[in-house]
């Protein structure tokens, strides 16, 4: 877990076991609750979705709504222990902070115009704005989701206006997650991006990137300068310099 | 006290849970009301023979006209496929269930104890108890009324027709050329409304009991509170020795049929019927599947991993917290 410098292999080590788990469960589960959650909607059969080899099961009310259970069983488990644990250990640098709508902004159009970004900490303005509204998604789609459930339970009756709420709201949710995760990925169609890509994999990002792009995260893990003056002053990192090997 | 099972604590639990995070216990109620429903004697019912179409069927059909569809006279195929369910033909066809038929009438001849009975069944929606046609619509165009019928939101419903696939049944019955639908993108999205009994649902919310146990000649029918049907049926199932069908299948319904003759022989000469019609594969034509599940039933089974998954989370995280704390990370 421990984020630090690895000199020798010119390295950061940015995320640890426990995060990639976290983030591939949330991942993966969540790829498995949209497609049976899709499911739910009478449109694979219809689509000649379900006449795909190995995906006849798609048209199955009964095995979709299974999978989107077993799934949600998942992302609970890998959504609580994500908040408890960075809860407890107070560790909130997900957390959008005060100007990271015009700092995404300065980052983006820095991106365009291949000119130096703003220094950023351990995450950049748009990922914790990113973070931010994948996590309402998931609020909404999670609430909804478990108020489906009850409704499912034999003992239990919703009023008319109440089932369209519900319905509705889950299935709008889950239309902004999905635009959320396509927008998230869509990251990665930034060259600058894709230096962060391998940390998902092996937890390491290259050093040299992070002294160029993430300033306020390596003054932080290298006891080296204050934020408030790298801020002021961004050090002029050559080009080749950020390149991943 | 009574004696609750894990399976009911659990079932309350996650229900109170549930109502306390949403705040919405306002919009929720246990359907434990008074609803009403109907018993069918079957050894009563000859299925109007002496009449070109049954009583309890031409009262419906007078009865619910206004409600029928009236569908647009051009009428999209359902892209990508070259089909569309289209009934507005064949509005006259009385032998099924058609979005303008919501009730009729089978007839079968059994073997049983050596003789040969005929045995006459009205069909139509069961309004079930859990009704999964309504719980899983994932539009909530369907509901399950605190009286007890089922309902479909004509104004919101698609037509997906999900809720004929999930129906034991197959009961509610689709006609393409109508509703939201033809709104949106008809040709791509969409494929109708669903139709079915409402068991007269105006009528019974002003006191009154549907037209088809008015019409019944032979008072087949009976119509009272949920309840009450049901001892009524036992009781004759019990004065007949004969069988019930209706209490234990898809989880419960509220309505309840007794016969002289075991309802695993009709559903036998319902397929046959059935495999010799047309087309076999048509909906509207309901079997008698004997204690049939609801297809609800595996996922309410697995709820309490639902409960177990968030606690089991929030331990390992606080493991694992403590861990890398005491670790100095």
């Amino acid at each position: 877990m421990a984020q630090k410098i690895l000199p020798d292999e010119n390295k950061v080590q940015r995320h640890g076991f426990r995060g990639r788990f976290t983030h591939w469960t949330v991942a993966l589960s969540t790829l498995a609750l949209i497609v049976s959650g899709f499911g739910q909607m009478p449109m694979y059969k219809r689509y000649y979705i379900a006449d795909l080899p190995g995906l006849g099961w798609t048209a199955d009310y009964s095995t979709t709504l299974i999978v989107h259970y077993l799934a949600a069983m998942v992302l609970l488990f890998a959504v609580t222990f994500h908040l408890v644990f960075h809860v407890i250990r107070k560790d909130y640098d997900l957390i959008p902070k005060r100007g990271d709508f015009r700092t995404s902004y300065l980052i983006i159009k820095a991106m365009v115009t291949e000119q130096e970004a703003p220094p950023s900490g351990k995450y950049l303005a748009e990922q914790r704005l990113a973070y931010a509204f994948l996590a309402f998604s998931f609020l909404i789609v999670g609430l909804t989701g478990l108020l489906k459930v009850l409704k499912n339970l034999p003992s239990v009756n919703f009023s008319a206006q109440a089932m369209v709420w519900i319905s509705d709201l889950h299935t709008l949710s889950a239309f902004l997650l999905v635009f959320g995760i396509v927008a998230h990925l869509a990251a990665f169609l930034f060259r600058e991006n894709r230096p962060l890509l391998p940390a998902m994999f092996t937890g390491k990002v290259n050093l040299n990137y992070v002294k160029h792009r993430h300033r306020l995260w390596y003054a932080r893990l290298s006891g080296k300068g204050s934020a408030v003056s790298l801020q002021e002053a961004p050090a002029q990192v050559p080009e080749e310099n950020i390149r991943v090997s | 006290m009574s004696k609750m099972s894990r399976r009911d604590f659990l079932k309350r639990s996650v229900v109170a849970g549930g109502v306390v995070m949403s705040g919405a216990g306002k919009l929720a109620f246990a359907a434990d009301g008074s609803p009403v429903g109907t018993f069918y004697d079957l050894t009563k019912c000859d299925g109007c023979r002496d009449l070109p179409v049954p009583a309890c069927v031409t009262a419906c059909r007078e009865e619910n006209q206004q409600k029928f569809p009236r569908p647009a006279d051009q009428i999209e195929l359902y892209w990508p496929r070259n089909i569309k369910e289209d009934w507005s033909d064949k509005k006259e066809l009385t032998t099924r269930l058609t979005p303008y038929n919501w009730t009729f009438v089978q007839t079968v001849s059994v073997e049983h104890n050596g003789q040969t009975v005929q045995v006459s069944m009205p069909r139509r929606c069961m309004h079930c108890d859990n009704p999964p046609c309504a719980t899983l619509c994932p539009f909530g165009a369907q509901n399950k009324m605190p009286e007890g019928p089922v309902l479909i939101n004509k104004e919101l419903c698609l037509g997906g027709a999900k809720c004929r696939d999930v129906c034991p049944w197959g009961i509610p019955a689709r006609q393409a050329g109508v509703g939201l639908y033809m709104k949106i993108a008809p040709k791509y999205l969409g494929a109708g409304v669903m139709y079915k009994c409402d068991l007269c649902y105006d009528r019974i919310r002003s006191g009154g009991a549907p037209a088809c146990v008015e019409a019944c000649p032979k008072r087949a029918i009976q119509f009272g509170e949920t309840k009450a049907m049901l001892e009524a049926a036992q009781a004759r199932n019990s004065a007949i020795n004969g069988y019930i069908y209706g209490d234990k299948e898809n989880g419960g319904t509220s309505t309840f049929y007794v016969s002289p003759v075991p309802f695993e022989r009709i559903n036998e000469k319902l397929q046959e019927q059935k495999s010799r019609q047309e087309n076999p594969k048509a909906p509207g034509f309901p079997g008698t599947p004997v204690e049939v599940g609801n297809i609800l039933d595996t996922a309410n089974g697995t709820v309490a991993g639902l409960v177990i998954a968030p606690l089991a989370g929030a331990f390992a995280a606080g493991y694992a917290a403590y861990k890398t704390m005491k670790g100095g990370e």
